[in-house]
């Protein structure tokens, strides 16, 4: 081991919120010239570990440490101080401000008490340079797009010259392109001696890049290793104490020759003219990079944005839905990615999410029988083992669970065709789990799923046929037989010409 | 990073951030410039001296609560005290500047009580973490309290040559409306005042990133009360004398003049060169419906649909994209 001291570590920190402790006992330290990935489910206490190395929260028991030496009072400003930098999952941008004032911000050169604007563009310039973002630095953060706001929010840590770096889930919005610079950029960071945490769900990242691995599991350290003589297989066991082997479901082709969805010409959003036959009993993949338009396809199908098309059949009846309510009437259902904004409405209690969708069938004046709902979401919490007290506000869920509620909302209208948003991101390997054992039985069961997603695995492994979509056209689609990660990703990227025909 | 000094010339980044600023507010400069000009038509008066005096000075008051309003906004706050703050202002220079501490002492007493009163409602709001339209709302009746103990009916004097140094026929008026926006620039260059944005926009981040959020904000409510009673001074001195309630039509009228000028409620959303244009559209559309004859109802119906309009165009412009 190396004999010097860490330059952050954690010893034997606790931390509750309202007497339920989501950190127990855990001990993390980071090394110079090394990358440490910190690996668990979703409500293991990865985020709230963070929040104690950089200060944004104070541990109930236990000791910050920076350079060997205990830190009484950590804040924010202490740690950038220390050269103690993180990047967050939920970024800490300002969409009015400009890239460079954003970078800076909370650190900026001053001149006579002034913000030192030319100064500011040199260093800002070259914290950009260092991720590959070229955009004009006046230009409002505001104008980027998801992908490239991630990257300016690593510039701006970057830009205060770290000697610890800690990443969040930097790459789940990030295209395969800005990966790859991301990637080469912490390898030399590594090589300057810094040392840099990072989280993800993508294991391949986590192989690739790390030397050291910290397991959290229920607010407990199950593992601190080496990543040497480790396989992903055997990271998945850490973090769950079980095989990965059934992590997709093993199933067999249930589509019928009849089509759920059928549109010709179809444009909505950045999608334009896309031919698309969505058939009954099929899992239809949609890939791509981020932000080429899937979500579009989605939304206008869905009648969710205005869509122009020049014939469409769904379920039977000819056009496409032209609102919301009229899409859930002709047996379509949505579940966007966004699930703390547009999936679900956190303060109010489990029970109210599950019955939304109901409400807006019932007669408007009718009493509620509070029974029958009741009953209702205690059947659907079985069906799809959402497990506790179903009175919580859905913001008390894990990620996971919030997920599930979603997804269980629509589940007593039996949808015939349901559009999944990338429903696995942020969620832990167990709950993919489930929800890929759904979606193969919403299948079988002779319903339609498409599932947007930015795992490419998923696509290979669940997918009767996937739609890869780039700059707003569906460029390929790729049946079960040609499925490969390599296929989807170099048709999304544009290494491919060949054109498959749908 | 070694080549600083060569670099140097990158280094052109205030100003193509300040124009980058002005995209949102340009449709609104444009219709700003069309009122300036049908106004100067109906009444070429507006070019003479004495014209572009009087013009300044009716617009003046409403374009400092119009800051006052906007950069509560900026941090996602919102003041009803604001009419009651002038008002409170107007007495205190009514009664203290003709008195012993004379007209610098009435002065400092008018900017001190607006700082601190402004500091005050600005820890309550932060600190205590409770809704600034509550906390505001509560301030009115109190400010507005204090404001008619002092002086329970209109009276008190400002000294004549003050009076008619800023309200008479001089551009005093506008020569102090240009410093106090050159002092905003200032600010907004300070790390404190851009910080703003920030800590109205995204909070959480802000402080996360080392911003002093909870610094920002009260420096914006203790800035916001000392206009505030600036403004009220400046009342009280055209109308040479102070009431307990000249301020009253000053709230609704910020919020007005914030929102017209593109100001969003949820903070960090707009620009005070904005919100300046804002007020002085209001400005303009009062004076002009007063001098066509409009009864003092249809002014206010008239008031409000358009600005309804101004803020739905916008709105619409985004749906068609």
């Amino acid at each position: 081991m190396v004999a010097t001291a860490p330059l952050l570590a954690a010893r034997g920190v606790s931390k509750s919120f309202f007497g339920n402790p989501v950190l127990r006992d855990v001990s993390i330290a980071l090394q110079p010239g090394r990358v440490h990935a910190l690996l668990g489910e979703n409500g293991a206490g990865k985020s709230t570990l963070i929040n104690l190395l950089s200060g944004a929260l104070r541990p109930d028991g236990g000791a910050i440490e920076v350079g060997g030496r205990p830190v009484s009072r950590m804040t924010p400003a202490y740690a950038q101080q220390a050269g103690i930098a993180v990047v967050q999952q939920e970024l800490s941008l300002t969409a009015s401000l400009s890239i460079a004032e954003n970078i800076g911000l909370g650190a900026y050169p001053r001149r006579f008490g002034l913000l030192d604007y030319p100064e500011l563009a040199v260093r800002a310039r070259a914290a950009c340079d260092l991720v590959g973002l070229h955009e004009p630095l006046s230009i409002p953060v505001g104008h980027l797009s998801l992908g490239r706001r991630q990257m300016v929010e690593i510039a701006k840590a970057l830009y205060r010259r770290p000697r610890v770096l800690i990443l969040d889930e930097p790459t789940s919005s990030l295209s395969a392109t800005e990966t790859k610079v991301l990637t080469k950029l912490l390898e030399r960071l590594r090589g300057e001696g810094i040392a840099i945490l990072y989280i993800s769900h993508r294991l391949n990242e986590v192989m690739a890049l790390c030397q050291h691995v910290t397991v959290l599991k229920d607010g407990t350290c199950t593992a601190d290793r080496t990543l040497e003589g480790t396989d992903a297989s055997g990271l998945v066991r850490l973090m769950v104490g079980r095989d990965p082997g059934d992590l997709f479901p093993h199933w067999q082709p249930s589509a019928s020759a009849a089509s759920a969805i059928s549109v010709r010409n179809f444009s909505a959003g950045l999608m334009r003219d896309v031919d698309l036959d969505i058939r009954t009993g099929e899992v239809l993949g949609i890939g791509g990079l981020v932000g080429q338009g899937q979500e579009d396809l989605l939304l206008g199908l869905y009648g969710a944005i205005p869509a122009r098309t020049a014939s469409a059949t769904v379920n039977g009846a000819s056009g496409l839905p032209a609102g919301v309510p009229k899409a859930n009437a002709l047996g379509l259902a949505y579940v966007p990615a966004d699930r703390k904004r547009e999936g679900l409405h956190l303060i109010h209690s489990i029970i109210t999410n599950l019955m939304l969708p109901a409400f807006a069938r019932l007669p408007a004046l009718k009493l509620r029988s509070r029974r029958a709902e009741r009953e209702t979401a205690r059947g659907l919490a079985v069906q799809l083992a959402i497990k506790g007290d179903l009175g919580r506000p859905a913001q008390a869920l894990s990620g996971g669970n919030q997920q599930k509620v979603a997804l269980a909302k629509w589940m007593p209208h039996d949808p015939l065709v349901l559009l999944l948003n990338d429903p696995t991101r942020g969620v832990d390997v167990e709950t993919k789990r489930e929800i890929y054992m759904m979606l193969r039985n919403f299948a079988a069961a002779g319903k339609a799923v498409v599932l947007l997603s930015s795992d490419t695995p998923e696509l290979v492994h669940l997918c009767d046929r996937v739609a890869v979509v780039r700059e707003g056209h569906v460029v390929a689609m790729l049946e079960c037989g040609a499925l490969s990660e390599e296929a989807i990703v170099s048709v999304a990227m544009g290494a491919e010409q060949r054109r498959v025909a749908s | 990073m070694s080549t600083v000094g060569s670099s140097r010339q990158t280094g052109a980044l205030y100003w193509p951030v300040q124009l980058r600023r002005n995209v949102g507010v340009r449709g609104l400069f444009a219709v700003v410039m069309a009122f300036v000009v049908a106004y100067g038509v109906l009444f070429p008066g507006l070019l003479t001296g004495s014209g572009f005096a009087k013009f300044t000075q009716s617009w003046f008051p409403l374009a400092l609560v119009a800051m006052a309003q906007a950069i509560l906004m900026l941090t996602g706050g919102i003041s009803l005290a604001i009419g009651a703050m002038v008002s409170l202002g107007a007495v205190i220079a009514a009664t203290i500047m003709t008195g012993p501490l004379g007209v610098a002492g009435g002065a400092a007493a008018v900017a001190l009580t607006g700082l601190g009163i402004g500091a005050a409602t600005g820890l309550i709001v932060v600190k205590l973490r409770l809704p600034a339209i509550v906390v505001t709302l509560a301030g009115s009746f109190i400010i507005g309290g204090a404001a008619l103990l002092i002086l329970p009916r209109p009276g008190g004097a400002i000294p004549e040559w003050l009076s008619d140094l800023l309200a008479g026929n001089t551009p005093a008026a506008f020569v102090l409306l240009v410093l106090i926006v050159l002092l905003w620039k200032l600010y907004l260059a300070t790390p404190l005042g851009l910080s703003l944005y920030a800590a109205g926009e995204n909070p959480v981040g802000a402080y996360r990133s080392g911003v002093p959020v909870d610094g920002a904000r009260i420096a914006a409510y203790a800035i916001s009360g000392l206009l505030c009673t600036g403004a009220g001074l400046f009342v009280a001195a055209q109308t040479g004398s102070g009431d307990p309630v000249i301020g009253t039509a000053f709230t609704l009228n910020s919020i007005a003049a914030a929102v017209l000028g593109g100001i969003g409620f949820l903070g960090g959303q707009g620009t005070m060169r904005g919100a300046l244009a804002g007020s002085l559209l209001l400005s303009l559309m009062i004076s002009v419906m007063f001098f066509l004859g409009f009864t003092p109802v249809a002014q206010y119906v008239a008031q409000g649909l358009i600005i309804i309009g101004a803020v739905a165009i916008p709105q619409f412009r985004k749906v068609q994209q």
